[in-house]
């Protein structure tokens, strides 16, 4: 809020002071005048992931839409995930760009708390209403009640099916209740010679959205929570029981679970050779690929209940969203295209362009949607609480060296399962305060 | 002498079961380091579509040269070549420049340090890149902070360029001035009784003498150089500034990689390494022996 930003000096203020009386009232209307400040200059935006030509086509919609209304040009560069991510804060130490699509939950609060990221609390609550109340719950950063990340879009982990190969074995997938339906699904679809719960965990993340989802429904999203923030003992009897009902799920998978990594999993749905998969649903435009109808037959479920105190009131859905860069130039130009990628606006912009994400706006359209998107949507609507997904939920020094390596090893041997606990304890005893 | 025939012959056979036993020796090798590659470019001729609905084991459906278009067009190819001739061209020439300065002198003049000066020089080859990152970081960053212009080397072509000098010119050095030692003492001692001086000796006399290892370097370095990915992607915050080996990254996805898309992509950016080896094939084999005659 410096002077050259406000719109109004300094000077004109003491102008105003010194007719006297009229200084109170432009005073009290430089105040009101706050909110609807005009941020100007250029904006430099960095979007992670490639500039597929639906991503290409989404990014320059928005930037767009956010020049044609407030007249500030937008820069924007694509760069690959995984090096923006691994070289994060060398970038955001050196000559950062303002604004940048970013990620919910550890990866935010940490940085935020190493003074790596703007305070956008402000946009947030201009934003305000339209976003749900779980969202900016999530996008809140616990230590000091500040939001670091305009939270825009997320997508369920749920059950993945084809609506045919269910069909065919005379299942109705719809139906799974209870983990008792679960298992007995399993069983008819391997029954008839295809793979059951379809695993590839050879990344060490996969697992992890199943743990993730039996936890939460077993011993509720805070036991869960707390547990991946030290509050709770990985050796707690409650956790031992996540990991027996996950070893009653191992039969049922294909064997060769350590040799795949997601994608492998995927291929085994997308072939018809397995019957349910528990994954994020951003997979889905490879079905298209491959065909419409192969697309039309994907579905996603909710996982059933396992523990009626909890039903199915949580949900693995990774929250994205947009993060402004504290060493940038023009802080409050970030922060306000942030805040245009979170409103319908920016929205609207990225729908018209072929966007198929879940927007966590409530003034989000979703007439244009098919059918498995809005699918996405009724399994999103029916959980109260959302997990990001272990990897975003705890510190990434914890989650892919300690709990992977320990998921593998348990699907590899589940009698092992108290010393592998006892081993993930003692980790995390062992890891330096932050 | 009906004897010697027969000793004759079995020594050529025996000859000829040791050159077979060699070339199938040397020829499963061969096929060995070949196969990863001819995989790549088999892969890159398949469309992903073929890859994930028949599996990567599958008898193709399809082959077409798609995957090479397609990652032309996403790559933005000719802009990132350009950059990575920004930073390979200045960098191979100053590294070869300087390097063949410090050679000279620690080859053609005696003083106290001029062993240990080449020590130097060499022992900083074999410190691992990884290991200096950050604090080359920190240096460009606060170098930059000095002059109250942060982009001064970070996120700048010049401090890519003077990063790839540093670690180069040691190995440089080394091998020049092992070449230097095999040149004669006596062209240099004639040198300095004509009167030539320090930098005549070195620019008219040694240089031309170095034509074949400045060759020999400069091809080696320059693929190096080329194949750059870890400095650039440290160095330079903005993508469209990095190097061919970045735009490579950007045919993978945050969730998804187009491996088969990828594999195009990698065969048209390693194209030119390959092309460069086949016509500079003779410098490359001399680069490999340089300086082993006289250490």
């Amino acid at each position: 809020m410096s002077d050259v930003n406000n719109g109004i000096s300094r000077r004109s203020v003491l102008k105003g002071a010194a007719i006297g009386g009229v200084g109170l009232a432009a005073g009290g209307s430089l105040l009101a005048g706050c909110g609807k400040k005009k941020v100007t200059g250029d904006v430099h935006f960095t979007i992670r992931g490639n500039l597929s030509d639906a991503g290409a086509k989404i990014n320059v919609a928005v930037n767009e839409a956010y020049t044609a209304k407030t007249g500030n040009k937008v820069i924007s560069q694509a760069v690959n995930s995984d090096d923006f991510q691994n070289n994060f804060v060398q970038i955001m130490q050196g000559t950062p760009d303002d604004a940048f699509g970013w990620m919910a939950g550890w990866r935010t609060n940490a940085r935020a708390d190493a003074g790596l990221l703007a305070d956008v609390s402000e946009q947030v609550k201009a934003l305000g209403s339209t976003l749900s109340a779980a969202a900016i719950q999530g996008a809140t950063n616990p230590k000091d009640g500040k939001q670091y990340i305009i939270p825009t879009t997320y997508y369920p982990w749920g059950l993945h099916y084809r609506k045919s190969t269910m069909q065919e074995l005379g299942l109705d997938p719809e139906n799974i209740a209870t983990w008792d339906d679960l298992i007995k699904l399993c069983e008819a679809t391997q029954k008839k010679g295809l793979v059951g719960y379809a695993m590839g965990d050879k990344g060490g993340w996969e697992a992890m959205g199943t743990f993730d989802i039996i936890n939460m429904r077993l011993n509720g999203y805070q036991f869960h929570i707390d547990l991946l923030n030290g509050k709770e003992q990985w050796t707690d009897a409650k956790v031992v029981d996540v990991f027996t009902h996950m070893g009653q799920l191992i039969p049922y998978m294909n064997k060769n679970f350590l040799d795949i990594e997601w994608d492998g999993c995927r291929d085994l749905l997308l072939q018809k050779k397995a019957g349910a998969m528990m994954m994020g649903s951003w997979f889905a435009n490879d079905f298209k690929a491959k065909s419409q109808a192969d697309y039309d037959d994907l579905w996603i479920v909710a996982f059933p209940e396992m523990n009626p105190e909890h039903g199915i009131d949580s949900i693995d859905a990774p929250l994205d969203g947009v993060s402004v860069a504290a060493n940038a130039k023009n802080v409050e130009g970030g922060a306000d295209l942030a805040q245009f990628w979170g409103s319908k606006e920016g929205i609207d912009a990225a729908v018209a362009a072929g966007d198929t994400s879940i927007y966590i706006s409530s003034e989000f359209d979703t007439s244009t949607y098919d059918a498995f998107n809005k699918q996405k949507l009724a399994v999103l609507g029916e959980a109260k609480n959302i997990g990001f997904f272990l990897d975003r939920d705890t510190r990434g020094d914890f989650a892919g060296p300690v709990v992977g390596p320990a998921l593998q090893s348990f699907l590899k041997n589940p009698k092992d399962v108290t010393k592998i606990l006892e081993n993930v304890q003692k980790q995390w005893d062992a890891l330096p305060a932050l | 002498m009906s004897t010697t025939i027969v000793q004759n012959k079995e020594y050529r056979n025996k000859q000829r079961i040791k050159d077979n036993f060699i070339s199938a020796f040397i020829g499963f090798f061969a096929i060995v380091w070949i196969f990863p590659i001819l995989w790549t470019v088999w892969t890159s001729l398949r469309p992903y579509n073929d890859i994930i609905s028949n599996g990567v084991f599958s008898w193709p459906r399809h082959l077409n040269l798609d995957n090479y278009f397609t990652a032309f067009r996403k790559m933005g190819l000719t802009h990132y070549f350009l950059n990575t001739l920004y930073v390979t061209i200045p960098a191979v020439g100053l590294t070869l420049f300087l390097g063949s300065l410090i050679a000279f002198v620690v080859s053609r003049y005696s003083f106290r340090f001029n062993l240990s000066l080449l020590l130097l020089f060499t022992a900083g080859n074999m410190l691992p890149i990884v290991l200096t990152y950050i604090p080359v970081f920190w240096l460009y960053i606060k170098i930059g902070d000095l002059f109250g212009n942060r982009s001064l080397l970070y996120n700048n072509y010049l401090g890519i360029i003077l990063v790839h000098v540093a670690f180069q010119v040691g190995f440089a050095t080394f091998v020049l001035s092992s070449y230097m030692k095999t040149v004669p003492k006596e062209i240099s001692e004639s040198a300095i009784i004509d009167g030539a001086s320090v930098f005549r000796h070195y620019w008219n006399v040694m240089l031309p003498l170095l034509r074949p290892p400045l060759a020999a370097l400069g091809v080696l370095m320059s693929c190096w150089i080329y194949n750059d990915f870890f400095w650039a992607l440290i160095l330079m915050s903005e993508d469209s500034k990095r190097p061919v080996t970045s735009a490579l990254r950007q045919l993978q996805g945050q969730y998804i990689t187009d491996f088969n898309l990828l594999a195009a992509g990698a065969s048209i950016v390693a194209a030119p390494t390959v092309i460069l080896f086949f016509v500079l094939r003779k410098q490359f084999v001399s680069g490999l022996t340089l300086g082993s005659t006289k250490g």
